[in-house]
């Protein structure tokens, strides 16, 4: 019922939050609010003020090229902590206090998927970076409201099994931490090696936060596995890395970029990770959508754009969403959702910033093609990047080859 | 048989830390007499105290005695400005109070050293054949310090003065009293105890996985576990069914697979609770 007399509201443009705003306001919005809600601190603290700051600098962008359907863009920023709980509260607080009309920039699956309702209840944009392939369907993606920029775990696990074709891998066996990453990342290898007609000789599940994984791992060398794929995080990689070096037995690991970064080099040393395969999304490095990106990254955080393949995903998030907004003309959700595919996906000019596009559509259909990736979505609001392959070789991480899938 | 060993001797190393937090746990029951939430967070800041001297020292006998003071020092610490002014008050105040000094800790830890993990630098050896069962010598180490710790604490216990008067008090702490034993002193004792075992399994269980400000915090559980399934109060009885715990949730795994061990540890203490309703070594008590 509720919803029913939501929808009719929205669609006669008299939400209540318009209501509520200045008379000023309510004749002619001139302003847009968008939430940028990004792992500032936690386990993600590596990757979200990166994030935080290129949504800033990707909404100058927008406004110095004269703003979206006549609106400037306004960013609130808030700290996820990557942590649900944090989420949730600053999540809260950009609906109700500051009253954002989209929201840009969750990580970890964890926070996406208990920010989501609330992004849904309140009728407003949420674009992320999360894997978890939950939050293509409903009930969290329920309205099509959220959009992906990340490629789900189940991508992942099928450039993992593409990583495997390529390096020739026979005998691949599975890791997964109990979440629903971990374990979308190993199903989905699963689903893409077995199509490919392989077979996958040992799987373990295992439960977060254990002082060891000993047991876990010695089933896995058990079988006696030419690779070991996993879904899982930092603290549980660097223990499984280290006894498995205890252990003394030969074989090969493909980590997911999240776990097979720098970090895990510092915590165990060059020697004990020399030859893992690490996989990570990539951006659209060839792109001049990639280089302006990279220009505004050097700038506001002195290093190159490739340090944080999630900056780039932010940036992308403020272009397409400013974009979806200019081809609208209104700030209503629905009209700029409908947008959102049309200015993104083929056909149409393709197109690099906001500032081409917005001229660009004056024209005709255009398709943003980002800086991280094509930003292509499915029926789903999922994209699908491209993978690099990077191994580790004296500590480093080398990057060794680009997979498609 | 072999497998199995290997993995009992997998569920030893790991039984033995959650003996010693549960030990840590069952000394404050039996004494100060009641739950101390925040045992988990003395550890975390036991291994982080352990890290940061073996960052200094490149010794970790060096950093696990710092380990021990620290741990100590937050003991009568917490003791003194939160548990003894609330002496008297029911056991929900006193847990509560202890909930928010963990909290306390965590937070603290959190602000100084960052969210992100840290790991002791140690050099990693290679697991080596002992009869059939692979161990590493860090393990081997770790496990050694963890018995020779809870024999120095069950040394104290049962051979000294205080350790008499301490087990006196948890008997009966007016009969104590009036045969003039100081139990403002007995006290202290017990919280440099407790925290201090609390730190060295901290840092041993920082030494085994990696350190970070939830560590602590996530044995908190198996060892409230232990504590209880060995009789709450009954130092040898948690030191014991840490040990059960540990052993018997990784030789459960061939049957019921990695996700169900922690559940298999619980199901054991529903069943000998059900059977023995005062735990394994626990006495009944009278109503006072």
């Amino acid at each position: 019922m509720t919803v029913h007399r939501r929808r009719l509201l929205q669609g006669a443009a008299l939400g209540t939050s318009i209501l509520s705003m200045p008379a000023v306001l309510r004749a002619q919005p001139t302003v847009f609010r968008v939430g940028a809600l990004n792992p500032v601190t936690g386990s993600g603290s590596t990757f979200g003020s990166g994030m935080q700051k290129m949504i800033r600098a990707g909404v100058e962008a927008v406004n110095a090229a004269g703003g979206a359907a006549g609106m400037t863009l306004e960013v609130v920023s808030e700290d996820t902590q990557t942590s649900p709980q944090a989420g949730v509260l600053a999540a809260k607080k950009l609906l109700e206090v500051n009253k954002v009309q989209a929201i840009l920039g969750t990580w970890s699956s964890g926070v996406s998927l208990a920010v989501i309702p609330l992004t849904n209840d309140a009728d407003v944009l949420l674009m992320h970076t999360s894997g978890a392939p939950a939050l293509s369907l409903p009930p969290p993606n329920a309205k099509g409201l959220g959009f992906r920029f990340q490629a789900t775990n189940d991508r992942f696990g099928r450039a993992f099994a593409e990583v495997c074709v390529k390096r020739g891998f026979k005998r691949p066996a599975t890791m997964a931490f109990n979440n629903a990453s971990g374990i979308g990342n190993a199903d989905g290898f699963k689903k893409a090696w077995t199509e490919k007609g392989g077979t996958v000789v040992a799987s373990v599940v295992y439960e977060p936060n254990q002082t060891s994984y000993r047991s876990e791992l010695q089933k896995i060398l058990d079988a006696k596995p030419d690779v070991i794929v996993t879904g899982s995080y930092l603290a549980d990689t660097t223990i499984l890395m280290r006894e498995w070096f205890q252990s003394g037995v030969e074989t090969h690991w493909i980590l997911p970029g999240w776990a097979g970064n720098p970090d895990l080099a510092k915590a165990v040393g060059a020697e004990v990770l020399e030859g893992v395969i690490s996989v990570d999304s990539t951006s659209n490095s060839a792109s001049p959508a990639y280089a302006l990106y990279d220009k505004a990254y050097r700038a506001a955080m002195g290093q190159p754009g490739d340090a944080n393949v999630y900056a780039a995903m932010a940036w992308d998030m403020v272009a397409t969403l400013a974009l979806a907004i200019e081809a609208a003309g209104s700030p209503a959700t629905a009209a700029i959702q409908a947008k959102i595919r049309e200015v993104a996906n083929p056909p149409g000019t393709a197109v690099s910033s906001f500032a081409e596009g917005k001229a660009a559509l004056k024209s005709g259909k255009i398709n943003y093609e980002g800086a991280s990736s094509k930003i292509d979505f499915d029926q789903y609001g999922d994209v699908t990047p491209d993978f690099s392959v990077s191994v580790f070789e004296g500590g480093k991480l080398v990057q060794k080859d680009v997979v498609a899938i | 048989m072999g497998p199995f060993l290997q993995l009992a001797a997998n569920g030893v190393s790991q039984g033995l830390l959650i003996g010693i937090a549960a030990l840590s746990i069952t000394l404050v029951f039996g004494v100060a007499r009641f739950p101390n939430a925040a045992t988990g967070d003395v550890m975390t800041l036991g291994a982080y105290a352990g890290l940061v001297a073996h960052g200094e020292t490149h010794s970790l006998a060096a950093a696990g005695m710092v380990a021990v003071a620290v741990g100590a020092a937050a003991g009568v610490a917490a003791h003194w400005l939160v548990f003894r002014r609330l002496a008297g008050r029911s056991v929900v105040s006193l847990l509560v109070a202890s909930v928010g000094v963990a909290f306390v800790i965590r937070a603290g830890l959190g602000l100084v050293f960052g969210q992100a993990q840290a790991v002791f630098q140690v050099p990693l050896v290679r697991a080596q054949s002992w009869w059939g069962i692979r161990l590493t010598p860090l393990d081997v180490q770790i496990s050694t310090v963890a018995v020779l710790a809870l024999l120095a604490v069950f040394a104290t216990l049962y051979l000294t003065p205080i350790g008499r008067q301490m087990r006196a008090v948890a008997d009966d702490r007016d009969l104590a009293r009036v045969s003039g034993i100081r139990v403002s002193r007995v006290l202290v004792a017990l919280w440099i105890i407790a925290g201090g075992i609390a730190g060295l399994g901290g840092m041993m269980l920082g030494l085994k996985a990696v350190v970070e400000p939830e560590i602590g915090w996530n044995v908190l559980l198996p060892a409230f576990t232990a504590a209880i399934l060995g009789g709450i109060g009954s130092a040898p009885g948690a030191v014991l069914a840490g040990l059960l715990l540990g052993v018997v949730s990784e030789v459960s795994t061939p049957f019921v697979g990695f996700s169900y061990k922690v559940a298999v540890s619980f199901l054991i203490m529903l069943m000998v609770l059900l059977v023995r309703p005062r735990g394994l070594f626990g006495r009944i008590e009278g109503a006072r």
